[in-house]
């Protein structure tokens, strides 16, 4: 299972293995290198991931490798053959869906949302293919580098020193506000589903509970949730038939918190049951060592009664959130992927396309797929300003590229859908 | 002191020839030799204030120099007359200005943002600030400081409830691109930034802001209409500003422009006008005035909203929401009045 994901170092060995069987690979030939000894060089573990440092194009989208994996599906960086830019693209299989309570829905859901958010610290969906034939759906995003969950693992004690916590929580709250804004309670905030970028900024994902509230009603009452347990407030782990949908968020914020600054959790329990019995009761301890300032906020936060919870409004004023906090020592930064060595998480869509454009074996020509994707995300938001023509517009250097795509699409596509995984 | 170059002035010295220098500047004549020096010296003045804050080089600034510079900016009141003869400084000397200011906004200690504080005992800076985008030499650098200020909600909220507010009416709509441009990014960071005080504002000063704003989406300009517009949607549909979107629709003039709207030349303008529309014609208690020109432009509706943008096949939410409307109209009763 995890075999395909070993790829790294392995940057040439594609070339290297063609080089044997077929014509001169074009890098080895114009570094005069003799491919006989190459040969012996190959582990042949290696061999099995000659297919997948194949380069596969979806739509204008030239894959790269796997991110992350989720329970609809992978996720794997991709470059925007046209923008170049780099982008995440979530995959997901409508066959695995169906089996997931809600699946479908929440899928759905999440994509009407995310259609019509725009801000700093919201995940940005910047296109959607689907593809009939294979029953696959690629939401296509804002690269992100990773999670704070994955963060908070590698931190020693799983927790942030307070100036870390404290930039990031900043911009939570600015995420929340906008969502909040626009009438939507996220019901699923937790270090897992908040990613930060290259720059390091924070950008809330994971729209898949979320509830958009009409906009006519008077009040924010909301009956549902599927969030996550530990990070539920008491009026859920009590079952009530309503409650104030913004408070919930604000209580799974605080349960943030908290676990960012202390590397534990307010409330937990063996079971769901144990734990739902023990945010019922709502007691809860703030560890020694913990600034009365952030205590302040963080009880504010994990108010019992959600009327009592602070607000956003006052969060934002809250003198822990205002006040400027020393950088300390002992920065958390990611680390490499695992399987991984790259320490920056480089972008791992170059050696797909150098296979792109370099790389010219005739051994599978007899291959005839097609892949179509269909695009519905032309002028998504409300408010997009139209698109710009010039995008269009080809000369003949891109026809030529575009040939080749295609060229390479054609092939790529059976080899992939036979992996050995 | 410092290996090279000349010794240093202390911040105290250098706020005091500053200011001295400003003097000179206001009083002399342009062309005289002494009027000339002193803008020199307004410059070199600025110059090393700024490296003061901002550090030389890969030096970080020393936060005592730092410390003392300010109280001495606070006490003499310099930024004040900075902002006022910032026409008369040159062209670097205001870049300086922009810099040295947006910094010392910035400046932090514990919770505490000095500088906001002085100012809000200061307020004829915010004023004279709103008062550069008069003057188009300065409107750019005045729209900098502007801004940096907007993100400051004390500092906010004395713009948005001044009566210089509503000069940002004329703003937006002056003739040169980019000063309207500058000063509508302004007033929508005023209106959008702090969401509790600008809800509250609306609310509180609803009649005189929407009467203004009626201008702006009945001006001559395309972009000056279809900016306000646009905004007016974003502020409508925020839920903030609930009770100001329900008073909003709940007027027939309004849906009326907006009806006409719908119709602009400008399809960009149209699609805008669209987003507002929907918002009356989804609203569950419509009143009975709205309910009425909705009835009895019931057919003609139905079928201008069914061969509305028919283009734009490929955005699902639009066609959706669309399709409601047009089930909405369609539904339209007489008895169904509101019931609030």
């Amino acid at each position: 299972m995890a075999g395909h994901e070993m790829v790294h170092n392995a940057m040439y060995a594609p070339h290297e293995y063609d080089a044997g069987i077929s014509s001169v690979d074009q890098i080895s030939f114009l570094n005069g290198e003799d491919d006989i000894p190459r040969i012996t060089r190959i582990d042949s573990a290696e061999v099995v991931y000659r297919a997948h440092r194949r380069a596969k194009l979806v739509g204008k989208y030239l894959m790269g490798d796997i991110l992350g994996e989720g329970s609809y599906g992978k996720v794997k960086e991709a470059l925007d053959t046209e923008t170049l830019q780099r982008r995440a693209i979530k995959i997901i299989k409508r066959r695995k869906l169906r089996k997931i309570n809600n699946g479908e829905q929440n899928v759905k859901r999440e994509i009407q949302l995310l259609k019509r958010l725009k801000h700093r610290h919201i995940i940005d969906l910047s296109d959607l293919l689907e593809n009939e034939e294979k029953q696959k759906m690629y939401m296509i995003m804002e690269y992100c580098v990773g999670e704070l969950q994955e963060l908070l693992e590698a931190a020693p004690d799983k927790r942030f020193p307070i100036f870390q916590a404290h930039r990031y929580f900043r911009q939570l709250v600015e995420g929340l506000e906008y969502l909040h804004s626009q009438g939507i309670v996220h019901k699923d905030i937790k270090p897992g589903n908040l990613l930060l970028s290259t720059e390091e900024i924070l950008k809330i994902t994971d729209l898949g509970v979320a509830e958009a509230i009409d906009a006519f009603a008077r009040d924010d009452t909301c009956h549902t949730s599927q969030g996550t347990p530990a990070f539920q407030p008491p009026e859920i782990a009590n079952g009530l038939e309503s409650f104030s949908g913004f408070k919930v968020d604000i209580w799974s914020s605080g349960v943030t918190l908290y676990n960012m600054t202390t590397g534990v959790y307010p409330f937990e329990g063996d079971n769901i049951f144990k734990l739902f019995e023990n945010i019922g009761k709502g007691q809860y301890q703030i560890p020694d060592g913990v600034e009365d300032n952030l205590k302040d906020l963080l009880t504010g936060m994990l108010q019992y009664e959600a009327a009592n919870r602070i607000a956003l409004e006052d969060i934002k004023k809250h003198d822990w959130v205002r006040r400027k906090h020393p950088v300390t020592p002992g920065f958390v930064a990611f680390k490499p992927i695992q399987g991984h060595e790259d320490m920056l998480r480089g972008f791992t869509v170059i050696p797909y396309l150098e296979d792109l454009h370099f790389h010219n074996s005739e051994e599978e020509e007899d291959e005839d797929y097609e892949d179509h994707y269909y695009s519905n995300m032309i002028n998504t938001h409300p408010h997009a300003e139209p698109a710009v023509a010039g995008a269009q517009n080809s000369n003949n250097c891109e026809s030529h590229e575009a040939e080749k795509k295609k060229k390479r699409k054609t092939k790529s596509g059976l080899l992939s859908s036979c992996h050995p995984s | 002191m410092p290996l090279f170059g000349k010794s240093q002035k202390s911040p105290q010295e250098l706020v005091r020839s500053l200011k001295e220098a400003l003097g000179a500047v206001v009083k002399g004549q342009a062309g005289e030799k002494k009027a000339d020096k002193a803008t020199e010296d307004v410059s070199k003045n600025l110059s090393a204030i700024k490296t003061i804050l901002y550090g030389a080089g890969d030096q970080e600034p020393q936060s005592e120099l730092v410390a003392q510079l300010s109280q001495e900016i606070y006490n003499t009141h310099i930024l004040l007359t900075l902002v006022q003869q910032l026409p008369r400084i040159d062209f670097e000397g205001r870049k300086d200005v922009v810099a040295i200011f947006n910094n010392l906004l910035r400046r932090q200690i514990g919770s505490r943002t000095p500088t906001v504080e002085y100012i809000v005992t200061k307020q004829e800076i915010l004023f004279d600030l709103m008062k550069g985008y008069e003057n188009q030499e300065i409107a750019l650098n005045c729209g900098m400081m502007l801004r940096e200020c907007c993100r400051y909600e004390a500092l906010a909220k004395i713009m948005l409830f001044s009566p210089e507010f509503y000069s940002f009416f004329d703003y937006v709509e002056v003739s040169t691109f980019d000063i309207a441009s500058d000063a509508f990014s302004t007033f929508k960071e005023l209106l959008v930034k702090h969401k509790m005080l600008s809800a509250d504002f609306l609310e509180n000063n609803y009649e005189k802001v929407f009467t203004s704003y009626q201008r702006l989406l009945n001006s001559e300009n395309y972009v000056t209409r279809r900016q306000a517009l646009k905004l007016l949607g974003e502020l409508l549909l925020d839920r903030h500003n609930f009770t100001t979107m329900t008073r909003y629709i709940s007027n027939p003039e309004n849906l009326k422009l907006m009806m006409t709207m719908l119709r602009e030349k400008s399809r960009n303008i149209q699609f805008e006008a669209f987003h507002v529309f929907k918002v009356f014609v989804a609203n569950p208690n419509k009143p009975k005035p709205i309910l009425d020109i909705l009835l009895r432009n019931k057919d003609k509706l139905v079928d201008f909203l069914t061969k509305f943008h028919t283009e734009r096949s490929d955005d699902e939410q639009f066609n959706d929401e669309k399709a409601y409307l047009i089930k909405q109209i369609k539904e339209l009763k007489a008895d169904e009045t509101s019931t609030s």
